[in-house]
């Protein structure tokens, strides 16, 4: 029982679990900029990626409607 | 138009995430998507099945205690 404790408590420390949505597939750089600055500003992002135009937040529903209202500019 | 997939971000040291992978090669049935040497995402309904058998990896790395201190 020790010993299960023991492992549960090292996981926890080396790992972080945080459910949400990734983001990804972006056309261009510009609209990669400007969702990630939205999802920072609404406070849900939680890890991008630069290099690899991808990003984690952890709910989507605004970032859904906002990227949709930029699509019918 | 960007793609938005569900999961589970995990973050954690490269030593762990290199489990997570190997457990991940028998069947590819938990990550969605490796990121770097400590991020991936991971699939949200296979979280549970996927601690169990890091548990298992991480137990069976370690050096079985003597049981000498129970006499």
């Amino acid at each position: 029982v020790v010993d299960q404790i023991r492992l549960w408590q090292i996981e926890n420390e080396r790992m972080k679990a945080t459910p949400g949505f990734l983001f990804r597939d972006f056309e261009n750089l510009k609209e990669y900029e400007a969702c990630v600055r939205y999802a920072d500003e609404i406070g849900v992002l939680t890890w991008k990626s630069d290099a690899k135009r991808m990003f984690f937040v952890t709910r989507h529903e605004q970032l859904r409607d906002y990227i949709k209202s930029r699509k019918t500019k | 138009m960007p793609r938005a997939i569900r999961g589970v971000l995990i973050e954690c040291d490269p030593s762990i995430k290199s489990i997570i992978v190997q457990i991940d090669a028998e069947d590819h049935a938990y990550i969605v998507e490796e990121l770097d040497d400590q991020t991936l995402v991971v699939k949200e309904n296979m979280l549970t099945s996927l601690k169990m058998k890091l548990d298992e990896k991480l137990k069976a790395t370690q050096i079985p205690v003597e049981e000498s201190d129970l006499d």
